[in-house]
Formats: C-alpha cells, sequence, structure tokens
C-alpha cells in the first residue's frame, strides 16, 4: 500500500515537474514557426566525453604534480583552457542558426509520418554535424559547409487519428570537439494530420439498396463523354483534353456523365450500430476506393457536407473532415 | 548505429597520423616489438575499414592484452617503473585502434593520447621535444575536430585549421595559470626510471671508464655564473668523491656508511666572496650534483654530505637547476677525524705489490708529505707516461703494478688512481675525486656549457694544516689536458670523439654551423630555467616582482583579466555578423580570375559577359590567351552545364577548371 502510494506520488511529482519544465520552456523559447537561435535559446552543457576529458586532465594534473613537471603542467593547463575555448567555438556551432518548419505529410495511422524542416545559417561559417530528431522520430545529421540552407527530412511512426504534434525538436551538436553538447528544444508548431485507418467494409450498405449491382458497375460507365469544361484544380489529369492543350486552346477537362449520374454518397448512417472510429474508417476506406475506380463521391456526416467530386484535392479535403472529425478543440 | 557514434573516414586519417607522430619519439626508448603491434594495429583497422577483415572478438581482445602484458615484462624483467608503464599505455593505445568503430571508442584513444604526450615530458623536457610534442597536440586535437565532421570521406587536410587556431587561442590564458599555479610537492612518490640506460658519472669507476665516457659530446651540465667566468682550467666540479677501492675499481661511500655524526659536513671557516652561480643538469637518472670547491647549494632540497658534495635525494629523471655559492680559497677539515684518517688510507691488502714498496721507498727519500708528492707527480712527467684515450685494459687486482709498470698508457683515472694509490700506500690520506673538467663558454649568453667529454677524475690529499688538497696528477702528464681541454690534448691521437661522427661538436670550426650551435644552445639555457626549472621559489619571486603583494584578489584579477583579454576577442571573431555570400564555387574561381586581370588594370564590366570580357582581354594580353581561352570555356561548362551552385557539375571539370585559375597568374 504505502508502495503504491509512494510510485503514485513520484508519478504525480514527475507530471508536476514536466508541466513546469514545459511552462518554463514555453516562456523561454515560444512556439514558432521559425526560431532563429540565440544565447537565449541555447543551453550547453559539458558531455559525457568532456567529463571523462576532466578527469583525464585530473590525471595529468596529478602527473605533473608528482613528476615535479613543468611542462606536464604546462600541457594540462593547456588543455584545461582548450576546454574554456571550446565553450565558446560549441557554441558558436548552433548560434545564428534558424530552422524553419516547412511542411508535415498526412499520414494513415501505422505508416511514417515525414517532417520538412529547413536550417539556414546566419553568418558565414561552417556548421558541422548539427544533429536533429524529435523523442521517437528519425534522426538527422547535417553539415552547412558549402551551402547557407539544407533541408531536413526526419521520419515519424504515427498511430492515432487527428492533428499529431511532435513536441518539441531536439538541435544538438558537439562539434567541434565533443567536450560539450550544445542543444536547444524549439516548438516549431508542426502538426501532422492523421487519416483514420482504412477499414474494409464488404460492401456499402446503403449503396446497395439504391443500385442492385453495387459500386462495381458504376465503374464501367464512365465511358459515356459528355463534353469539355474549364480545368478546376483537382480534376484528374487523365481527363484533361491534351490535344486541345496541344493546339493551344487552353486546358480544359472532359467531362463524362457516369460521374454526375451514378456518384456516390458517403454518408455517415450507411452504418448504423457502428461506433465513431469504426464508422471513420469505413468511410476512409470507401473513398480510398471510389477514388482509386475515378469515381465521384462526396461526404455527408453531421455538420459536414462535401459534394461529390472527384481528384487528389477532393480526397484530400474528405479524409481531413474524416481526420478531423470531432476534434475541432485541438487543431 | 546511432548517426552520431559513426567515425568519418577523415577523422580514421587523422587518428592514425597523430597514432605515429606520438609514438615516434618514444620509439628509442621502446622495445621493437612495440612498434611491431603499431604496424600491425594499423592495417588491421584498415582491413577492417575496407571490409576484409572484422573487429576483434572478446577473447582475441583478452590474448593481446594478456601478451602485451608479458611481452613488456620479458622486455623490461618488471612491470613497475616508468619506462614499463609507458610501454603498456603505448600498447594499449595501438590495440585501441584496432577495436575503434564508435565516437566514444575515438574519445578514449584520442585522450589517451593526449596522455601519451605528457608521458614524453617525463623523459625530457628538451626545446625540440616540447615544440614536437605541441605539433602531436595540435594533431590529436585535429582528429578530435574531424571526429565531430560527419560526411568527410575524403582525407581533409583543412580540419588541422580549426585545431591549430583554437590551441592558439588557449596557449595564452595556458601561460598565465602556468605562472599562477601553486607548486605543490609530490602527492607520493612515483616510479623512478630505473630502466633508464644512466648517463655521465657512475658512483662505480675503474680504469677506463672515463676514457668511454669522454667519447660523448652531450651536454652534462650548464652554468651560469653571476659575476665573471673564472679561468675555464679552475674549473674543477667535484661530483664524485672516491674514497673505498676493491678489486680494482673505485666507489663512493654510501650515506650509511659513515658513522652518524659525521654524515653532516663540518661548517668551514670561509672568507672572501663567494662566486655565484646556477647549475642546470641534464638529466643524469644519478643523484648526485656537481659544484665548485666548496660549494653550498642555495636551493632547497639538495643535501650537503661530510665530504663536501651536494646530493639530491632521488635520481635526476629531468633537468635540474639549482644555486650555488663557492668558496674556492676554503680549507676543508682542517682536523681529520680518525676514522675518516683510517677510511682514507685503507687499500685493498695484498694489491698491488709493486706500486706499495715504489710508493714507501720514494716517501722514504723526502722529508714532507709535499715533496713526497711532488716527486710521485714528477715520475709521471719525466717518464715515459702517455696521456690517451687509448689505454686498453688491466687486470683486476693488480692493475695499478701493471699500468705503472708496463703499459703506462692511461687516462686521467689512471693516473689519479695511480696517485691515490702511492699516497695511502706511503700512509697520506688520499681520494679520487670524479667530476668534469672545465667546460666550453658559450659567448651567446656567457653560460659555461660541461660535456661528457670534459669527465675528468683527479685526487685530494690531506695535509697538516690545509686540510684536502686538490693534486691533479693528469696535469703532469699532459698539461694541455687541464689548460686547452681534451680536443687539444688529443690532437696528435686524433682520438677526439671517433665514435661520435655526428655530433655538432664535431664541426665547431665551421664558424656558420658552431654559431648555430652556440645559439641554440643559449636557447636552451633560457628555455630550461624559465620553464623547466620554474619552482615554487621562482615563482613566488616572479610574482612578488610583478605584483608586489600575492593575494587571492590580485590572482583572481590577474586570472579573471586574462580572460577577459581573450575570450571577448573570441567571442567577437565567432559570432560577429558576416553576411552569408551565395557565390558558387565556379563563380568564386572566375571571380579571381577576374580580380587577377584587375591588377593589371583589365577590369570586367558590369554587363560584360565572360566571352566578351575574354576577347578584350585577349586583345590585351594576347600571351595569356590559350590559359584565358581555357578558363573562360570552362567556367561557360560550369555555369551552364549543371546547377546554380555547381552541384550538378562533373567534378573533374571543376577541379580542372580551379586548377587552372590557380596556375594563371598573368603579368604585362
Amino acid at each position: 500500500m504505502a508502495d503504491a502510494l509512494g510510485v503514485t506520488t513520484e508519478q504525480g511529482l514527475n507530471r508536476r515537474l514536466r508541466a513546469s519544465f514545459r511552462q518554463w520552456i514555453n516562456r523561454r523559447i515560444p512556439p514558432a514557426r521559425e526560431v532563429t537561435l540565440d544565447q537565449r535559446r541555447i543551453f550547453i552543457f559539458p558531455s559525457k566525453a568532456g567529463f571523462f576529458f576532466g578527469f583525464c586532465l585530473l590525471v595529468m594534473l596529478v602527473t605533473a604534480i608528482n613528476f615535479q613537471n613543468n611542462l606536464g603542467y604546462a600541457l594540462t593547463f593547456l588543455l584545461a583552457m582548450l576546454f574554456m575555448v571550446a565553450i565558446l567555438h560549441t557554441f558558436a556551432n548552433l548560434s545564428g542558426l534558424t530552422i524553419r518548419a516547412l511542411r508535415a505529410r498526412p499520414a494513415f495511422p501505422g505508416q511514417q509520418t515525414e517532417f520538412d524542416l529547413m536550417i539556414e545559417r546566419g553568418r558565414q561559417r561552417d556548421h558541422f554535424g548539427l544533429h536533429l530528431m524529435w523523442p521517437g522520430s528519425s534522426e538527422a545529421l547535417v553539415n552547412l559547409v558549402d551551402e547557407d540552407t539544407v533541408t531536413v527530412q526526419l521520419h515519424m511512426a504515427v498511430d492515432q487519428r487527428g492533428w499529431y504534434s511532435p513536441g518539441r525538436l531536439l538541435l544538438e551538436s558537439s562539434y567541434p570537439l565533443g567536450l560539450l553538447r550544445c542543444w536547444t528544444w524549439v516548438d516549431l508548431e508542426l502538426h501532422a494530420l492523421v487519416y483514420p485507418r482504412p477499414l474494409a467494409s464488404a460492401d456499402l450498405p446503403g449503396l446497395a439498396t439504391d443500385t442492385p449491382d453495387g459500386a462495381a458497375v458504376t465503374v464501367t460507365g464512365s465511358d459515356d463523354f459528355y463534353g469539355f469544361r474549364d480545368y478546376h484544380k483537382g480534376d484528374s489529369p487523365r481527363h484533361i483534353h491534351w490535344k486541345g492543350v496541344a493546339k493551344g486552346q487552353g486546358v480544359q477537362s472532359k467531362q463524362y456523365t457516369a460521374y454526375a449520374d451514378r456518384s456516390v454518397w458517403l454518408d455517415w448512417d450507411m452504418f448504423p450500430g457502428l461506433g465513431t472510429e469504426q464508422r471513420l474508417s469505413h468511410l476512409c476506406y470507401w473513398a480510398l476506393e471510389f477514388e482509386s475506380r475515378n469515381q465521384e463521391y462526396g461526404l455527408r456526416m453531421p455538420a459536414v457536407v462535401i459534394e461529390p467530386h472527384m481528384g487528389d484535392r477532393h480526397r484530400d479535403r474528405v479524409l481531413r473532415e474524416l481526420a478531423l472529425y470531432g476534434m475541432e478543440g485541438q487543431a | 548505429m546511432k548517426l552520431q557514434q559513426q567515425v568519418p573516414r577523415n577523422a580514421l586519417v587523422w587518428i592514425i597520423i597523430s597514432m605515429f607522430a606520438l609514438v615516434a619519439p618514444h620509439a628509442l626508448r621502446l622495445p621493437p616489438w612495440v612498434l611491431l603491434v603499431y604496424v600491425v594495429a594499423v592495417i588491421w583497422r584498415i582491413l577492417v575499414y575496407r571490409g576484409r577483415w572484422s573487429f576483434p572478438g572478446r577473447s582475441v581482445k583478452l590474448i593481446l592484452i594478456f601478451s602485451s602484458f608479458i611481452g613488456v615484462y620479458v622486455s623490461y624483467g618488471t612491470l613497475v617503473g616508468l619506462e614499463p608503464m609507458v610501454a603498456l599505455l603505448l600498447t594499449a593505445f595501438a590495440f585501441k585502434l584496432i577495436e575503434l568503430s564508435r565516437r566514444n571508442d575515438a574519445y578514449v584513444l584520442l585522450f589517451l593520447g593526449y596522455f601519451v604526450c605528457i608521458t614524453e615530458f617525463l623523459f625530457s623536457q628538451d626545446l625540440l621535444i616540447t615544440l614536437y610534442s605541441m605539433l602531436n597536440v595540435v594533431l590529436v586535437t585535429t582528429a578530435l575536430v574531424a571526429l565531430h565532421q560527419p560526411g568527410e570521406h575524403q582525407f581533409n587536410r583543412g580540419s588541422i585549421r580549426l585545431a591549430g587556431v583554437m590551441l592558439a587561442q588557449a596557449l595564452p590564458l595556458m601561460v598565465v595559470i602556468f605562472f599562477l599555479f601553486p607548486r605543490i610537492d609530490p602527492l607520493w612518490t612515483v616510479p623512478v626510471n630505473n630502466h633508464m640506460a644512466k648517463t655521465g658519472m657512475s658512483d662505480f669507476m675503474k680504469p677506463g671508464d672515463v676514457a668511454k665516457l669522454s667519447q660523448s659530446a652531450d651536454v652534462a651540465l650548464r652554468v651560469k655564473f653571476d659575476g665573471d667566468i673564472p679561468p675555464v682550467s679552475a674549473l674543477y666540479w667535484r661530483g664524485l668523491v672516491f674514497s673505498r677501492m676493491q678489486q680494482g675499481a673505485w666507489s663512493a661511500l654510501d650515506y650509511y656508511d659513515v658513522p652518524v655524526k659525521q654524515q653532516r659536513p663540518r661548517e668551514m671557516r670561509t672568507s672572501g666572496d663567494a662566486l655565484e652561480y646556477t647549475v642546470i643538469m641534464e638529466p643524469s637518472w644519478q643523484n648526485w650534483l656537481y659544484g665548485l670547491h666548496y660549494a653550498r647549494a642555495t636551493t632547497p632540497g639538495v643535501r650537503h654530505t661530510a665530504d663536501y658534495r651536494l646530493s639530491t635525494l632521488s635520481p635526476l629523471e629531468t633537468e635540474y637547476m639549482y644555486r650555488v655559492r663557492s668558496w674556492t680559497q676554503a680549507q676543508a677539515e682542517p682536523g681529520l677525524s680518525q676514522w675518516r684518517r683510517e677510511i682514507e688510507t685503507r687499500l685493498p691488502p695484498g694489491s698491488n705489490p709493486r706500486t706499495r714498496q715504489l710508493a714507501q721507498e720514494m716517501k722514504a727519500l723526502t722529508e714532507t708529505d709535499q715533496q713526497f708528492i711532488d716527486a710521485v707527480l714528477n715520475k709521471f712527467s719525466t717518464q715515459d707516461y702517455v696521456y690517451t684515450l687509448q689505454p686498453g685494459s688491466l687486470s683486476e687486482l693488480h692493475a695499478m703494478d701493471e699500468f705503472l709498470f708496463e703499459s703506462r698508457r692511461g687516462f686521467c683515472e689512471h693516473y689519479a688512481s695511480a696517485f691515490t694509490v702511492m699516497m695511502r700506500a706511503a700512509g697520506v690520506p688520499a681520494r679520487v675525486v670524479a667530476g668534469y673538467l672545465g667546460g666550453e663558454i658559450n659567448p651567446v649568453n656567457r653560460t659555461v656549457i660541461v660535456h661528457q667529454f670534459d669527465a675528468h677524475a683527479w685526487a685530494e690529499v690531506w695535509l697538516q694544516g690545509q686540510g684536502w688538497v686538490r693534486v691533479d696528477p693528469t696535469a703532469a702528464v699532459s698539461p694541455e689536458r687541464i689548460e686547452w681541454g681534451l680536443e687539444a690534448a688529443m690532437q696528435a691521437e686524433g682520438s677526439f670523439l671517433s665514435e661520435a661522427p655526428l655530433s655538432a661538436l664535431r664541426y665547431r670550426n665551421i664558424p656558420f654551423l658552431n654559431l648555430l650551435r652556440l645559439r641554440y644552445d643559449a636557447l636552451t639555457y633560457r628555455w630550461q630555467s624559465w620553464i623547466v626549472g620554474f619552482n615554487s621559489e621562482r615563482q613566488l619571486n616572479l610574482l612578488r616582482d610583478i605584483f608586489g603583494e600575492i593575494n587571492t584578489r590580485v590572482i583572481a584579477t590577474v586570472l579573471l583579466g586574462s580572460w577577459v583579454l581573450v575570450l571577448v576577442p573570441v567571442s567577437i571573431s565567432l559570432f560577429r555578423k558576416r553576411a552569408t555570400r551565395q557565390v558558387s564555387r565556379p563563380d568564386r574561381f572566375y571571380l579571381k580570375f577576374c580580380e587577377r586581370l584587375a591588377r593589371l588594370g583589365l577590369v570586367r564590366s558590369a554587363g560584360e559577359t565572360p566571352g566578351q570580357f575574354f576577347l578584350r582581354a585577349e586583345a590585351a594580353l594576347p600571351a595569356y590567351a590559350g590559359q584565358m581561352r581555357d578558363i573562360t570555356s570552362l567556367y561557360n561548362q560550369l555555369a551552364y552545364a549543371g546547377t546554380a551552385d555547381g552541384e550538378g557539375a562533373d567534378a573533374s571539370t571543376l577541379d580542372t577548371f580551379s586548377r587552372a585559375v590557380k596556375r594563371f597568374r598573368p603579368s604585362r
């Protein structure tokens, strides 16, 4: 009983410490899409190797004392002062860098999302061994020598629908000597969208009652050419009237009658009796399915209606609504 | 493996370079197999790098470590002592390279490298060794820098720049701490270099030993007199007093051979001004010091013995500096104790019967001890005795009989020994004194350089009313030796330094080389007196001279002041806002090309294309048309073939281009 109590108070203390650290660091390095590193934002402390170096210096000092060796003293002091100078050089390796959030790729649960960052140097000097990672993400090690900017991709596995926030990014380096570690924790306000996990269902229940053949029939109907209309963003490239483009008539999309007629509504009420997450998973599956069949589909959910359409932009819009269903407060 | 733990190829090359640089000065002291270990280690590591071999397993490592212990034990006969320990350290250093796979291994290896640097100083604090070690520190630091430059897959000479810059910034701070840091007494006793070949005089001398020593051109000691330098022929540097003769060899009395009451030297009546001088001894691995008669050392820690010698408690492993005052006219031990008289007249029973008989006969013919001495010296100078560096060997027990009556060829120790034996045979207290005679005066800084070939042996005789009197039998045989030195004495024989053909001293007749040698020696003296000989006493004097009063506030101010003075400019240079340049490499070289032409008055105007500029330049400088055409066409290729930063361009084209620009040095 006492043990259990001890654990819980320890956990509580831990949580409180963590919370106050978060508060403190949020004040010190406020979240921003772009952070330029300066004295306020860089932390520096001897690394493990630095402590080992200190121990070696102690041994060398004792050697110099015991052998009454003046050059031994000189070498020991030279290395100790090298350590001092290294503080400035290590610090300079991070100082003046700007970290910029570029984008985060949406991903399905179980996949890796990709965060794109850019590092830019503020002064003309070589930066080496910049090590970046989020807790749990892949790591990257980059230099800034010949170029002034470098883009970095970091991958991280995600599994929860909604916005995924990777937390604070760790940027560290121990260049040039490894005796000191210089680091910063920056919140780049990068959030990756995680879609619902696609979950197949045998058929589309609501749809099956309207057309006896189900979804399979609708695919073949997409041949009936109807006419042209001006290209809209999001139209499939396969439907662009390329010959017309070549003749200089402007970009037009071919229109097929079957779409308008046989477009599908993915409806929240198609899956009665199922839980929210499962419904979203099924809707997600069918949205992807229709997209791959080049069939227009719309989405009807509580408080959300997306008119039937198709193409990458449409798909992303639908998936986004599915991903964020019921999570408005969090984004 | 984590990305940061990877060891870049560039770092590996620097590590190997620094390892060989570190072991080089130790090489002569190490058993040859240790050097073989280094070669094997490097080959092994390179094969691992190429994927042709693998890292050693645990059992292989254990075998290697165990066999290195055995190897060191076999080579030195022990594992204790400085030399075996350094050998072990250096072997471990090589093994660490074989298993070097992660950055953490490299830290261990390189920090060990710094420690190897310090062990070199335990053997020598020579100026050249110091400069070389400084280079080693730069190399190890460079390897450390290269270790943190990921993605350097080619050997990059440029890594050394930053290491050099950082060490240069640390250097002035080091100097301040060096002079401020309190010098503490040793915390515990440390292993002695008992395997080091002892140099100079030994405390055991048989005929032929000094002659052997005289083949060496090494420096034994350097002396700086506060006033004028006395005549060189009067500089008898007393080091050892041989009072005991056993089996044909002379040896010194141990401290504990002397009765307790007589262990301390009796104070002498001193009169007149003393000679004051500073001596810096090269490491001798012995514990006696040298001084002119009657010497009192003012340096703490120097012992004075009953026979008026100076010594230290432990053997000199590095250069040692001490201050001495000498009263050359003082009478030594005017009253001789019974024990001392007995010791100083004793001869091994039954040895050298002919010499003894001769001595007793000669003594009977003279009235005073002084007359007897003169008679013996007269015998040496008038009969056909030869002063030579090649005396030949003598038998053990009756060596003096053999020398006096048969070979008649001897070096200083033969004459000193024969003289002393004759004195003792006649009942006159006498002993052999060994040390150095004379020295070379360095005109650059007025120091006296005493070389090993200045080694000398003479005698001291105790005379009633005068105490111990110095008698140099060599002077009777070869006055040139005393007056002009060994080289002059051996001119006819040509044996001077015949076994040291490379010694700089042999080229004394070339003025330029000789001046160079003397200048370097003066530099060495300064180095030794300032850095090597720096101790708590000098520290106190120095700080008093500069700051007047010494307290913690003064020291803290100086320390912090030096840090501000150095670190603030360093920070400014590091954090100064320098605009980033977005100039690609081809552009940078092309601009250099334009700059060189601009120096000759050919300035490229703003809108001019490289092609147009070339046509104009060709007209102005037809002699360089070919080079300029190449450069322009290569630049056009690079600028329009790849991306703007030259990344996509062919690396070899860029290389050709950069070399073409570097070669391009136009002149009118």
